[in-house]
């Protein structure tokens, strides 16, 4: 299929609808509303349900029933929306059912600005509502690359029951790029499954629920959450490694502030300097082993910059995957700044040996 | 054929640019004001994108105010609201001094469009020129139906009468000349099923001298990309948000190359 332009937010429409997602329930917010607006218009034409929520609040409930009745479902937010919905997030994932969420991310925290942020990193990875439980969470660094963590999020959600976030910054959701869907056509519907409430006729009652009083009954329920967490941290867990492969300096970002750092690296590497990238694109699970690995192949006393569009929360991340055996620096902006190519480009250098 | 023969620069005082989101009227409109005024033209722009959050020519204040061109944006922090403001400046531009071009870089679609329709009774008595930007490499413009749906739709909205076409046919930095002769054949349909002028084809200046482009056969703009996002600035600049684009002046004046 021919590429199309697109901007990210209805891009990522288009892919959830591709990835056979039938049923949003959503609220509007800048930077992400074209998301919504983008699929009242399509969800109708291929037979499926587009509702406006009263709040974000009854918005990610309504994707609780949709999922609890097996239908491919998903809502879209912007950071003060999902924090509205971290309550029915922790019971989505209690009761392991799948569904996917985006978060374009904006400038907080409080009410903020509607310039591109990423400062909700905590809340996508560090449970977000109440509870032991995770959320599988991709952080596309272009349109492209949004729309095929589409495909990949509606799959996660299902093969895990769990909900999947994809966790953008606003500069990828309003921004136009050119792209092409690999998917020709819907996805599969939900697969037959054996715990979706379709009706019980002629088959035992299915119950969905997360109230488990007896604590040794909760306990096993959690132990049993947690195995489905550790397989996706063996199995889901993706990164891309760009530039040396013996670096002097290497650059931890991702999404926008990974392609920002790019261009940084790009232009130091074109001086004969030795610098690369390491990328999460799954921001949990973490790339823990990997990133270990790329900060083991450097030079004694190399450095490692985390760069973010925040004060600086995914540092923790390098910081454990670094385990003390290096220093980890860092660069950031919040408020909706952004740090450019030449910011990045300097912070290198002043570490270059 | 350059753009100086651009009727715009001519007589033109009060133009409007619209179109669905993602045509490009912003790119467009920046690259007009900036040629215009390089003609000699005094230039007032006013934002009046009030639907789309990030990529408004007010990203390009501080370029176009380099070039001697007035910018008419929400004050101060207002600027980066998520409010449809329209300053009182606006109304003025409406009758614009003799010799002066006012310059509207309109939101997209019906709903960017509606904002006109406050502004109806002083364009008509001025005159005025409502140039629908068209790109048919969007998804809902890819044919002459949708474009002609999206100038109704335009058209319903802001009580006003589209005047003429402008052909920006682009895939951002993957365009090539076919991509601009097959927008422009898709545009000619437009405009003779709609009984529209065709004012110019917008190029980028990469595909300028191109020898299917020269011989287009109508009125080309050849245009400097200005809106960029962060990681295509050019170097040598402290950034605003979202992209501002760059004053003059820095790194042999080149803003608004592609880098890579």
């Amino acid at each position: 299929m021919s590429k199309v332009l697109m901007k990210g937010n209805e891009a990522l429409g288009e892919a959830a609808i591709r990835a056979g997602c039938v049923h949003f329930f959503g609220y509007p917010i800048t930077p992400q509303t074209e998301i919504p607006e983008y699929l009242c218009k399509r969800l109708p034409e291929v037979g499926g349900v587009f509702l406006q929520a009263e709040s974000e609040v009854a918005a990610i409930h309504m994707v609780y029933g949709a999922a609890g009745a097996g239908v491919k479902c998903m809502t879209s937010s912007s950071s003060p929306g999902i924090s509205l919905m971290a309550e029915g997030m922790s019971y989505l994932a209690a009761c392991e059912l799948p569904c996917v969420v985006i978060n374009m991310m904006r400038a907080g925290p409080g009410l903020g600005g509607i310039l591109p942020a990423q400062s909700d990193y905590f809340q996508a990875t560090r449970g977000h509502g109440h509870g032991d439980y995770q959320c599988i969470v991709l952080a596309p660094a272009s349109v492209q690359e949004a729309v095929d963590l589409m495909t990949l999020a509606f799959d996660l959600a299902e093969k895990y029951r769990n909900p999947v976030m994809v966790c953008a910054d606003g500069m990828i959701g309003q921004m136009m790029e050119p792209v092409e869907f690999r998917s020709e056509g819907r996805g599969p519907p939900m697969a037959g499954n054996d715990w979706a409430l379709t009706g019980c006729e002629g088959r035992p009652r299915r119950i969905v629920n997360s109230l488990h009083l007896a604590p040794e009954q909760n306990f096993a329920y959690n132990v049993r959450l947690k195995e489905k967490y550790d397989r996706a941290a063996r199995e889901e867990v993706r990164f891309e490694l760009y530039g040396d492969g013996r670096p002097d300096v290497l650059v931890v970002a991702f999404g926008t502030m990974a392609r920002i750092s790019k261009s940084a690296i790009d232009d130091l590497r074109r001086e004969g300097r030795r610098v690369a990238l390491f990328r999460p694109i799954t921001l949990n699970p973490w790339p823990y082993a990997q990133c270990r690995a790329a900060m083991d192949a450097m030079p004694e006393g190399a450095k490692v910059l985390d760069v973010e569009m925040s004060m600086g929360q995914m540092i923790y991340d390098v910081k454990l995957a670094a385990e003390g055996t290096r220093t980890i620096e860092f660069l950031g902006k919040a408020g909706g700044l952004v740090p450019s190519p030449d910011e990045v480009a300097a912070r290198i250098r002043a570490l270059l040996p | 054929m350059t753009a100086e023969t651009l009727p715009l620069l001519k007589d033109d005082r009060l133009v409007m640019v619209v179109g669905n989101y993602g045509s490009g009227k912003t790119e467009v409109s920046v690259n007009l004001a900036i040629r215009a005024a390089a003609s000699g033209r005094r230039v007032r722009i006013a934002d009046l994108d009030l639907v789309n959050p990030y990529f408004r020519c007010r990203e390009a204040r501080r370029l176009m105010e380099a070039h001697g061109i007035s910018v008419v944006v929400p004050p101060g922090a207002q600027a980066w609201a998520d409010l449809p403001i329209v300053v009182p400046e606006v109304l003025h531009m409406l009758s614009p001094p003799a010799g002066t071009l006012s310059l509207f870089d309109v939101g997209g679609d019906d709903v960017g469009a509606r904002v006109l329709g406050s502004l109806r009774g002083g364009a008509i008595a001025t005159g005025y020129e409502l140039w629908q930007v068209i790109n048919p490499q969007r998804p809902f413009t890819r044919d002459a139906d949708g474009c002609l749906a999206m100038r109704e739709a335009i058209e319903r909205s802001s009580r006003l009468v589209v005047t003429g076409l402008v052909v920006n046919a682009h895939l951002m930095e993957e365009t090539t000349a076919d991509t601009v002769l097959s927008g422009l054949a898709v545009a000619r349909e437009v405009a003779r099923r709609g009984g529209l002028g065709i004012r110019f084809v917008a190029v980028m200046e990469s595909l300028a001298d191109e020898p299917p482009i020269r011989a287009i056969g109508e009125p080309v703009l050849v245009m400097k990309r200005h809106m960029l996002p962060p990681w295509l600035l050019p170097a040598g600049e402290e950034r605003l948000p979202a992209g501002r684009p760059v004053p003059l002046g820095r790194r042999n004046g080149s803003h608004g190359t592609y880098r890579d």
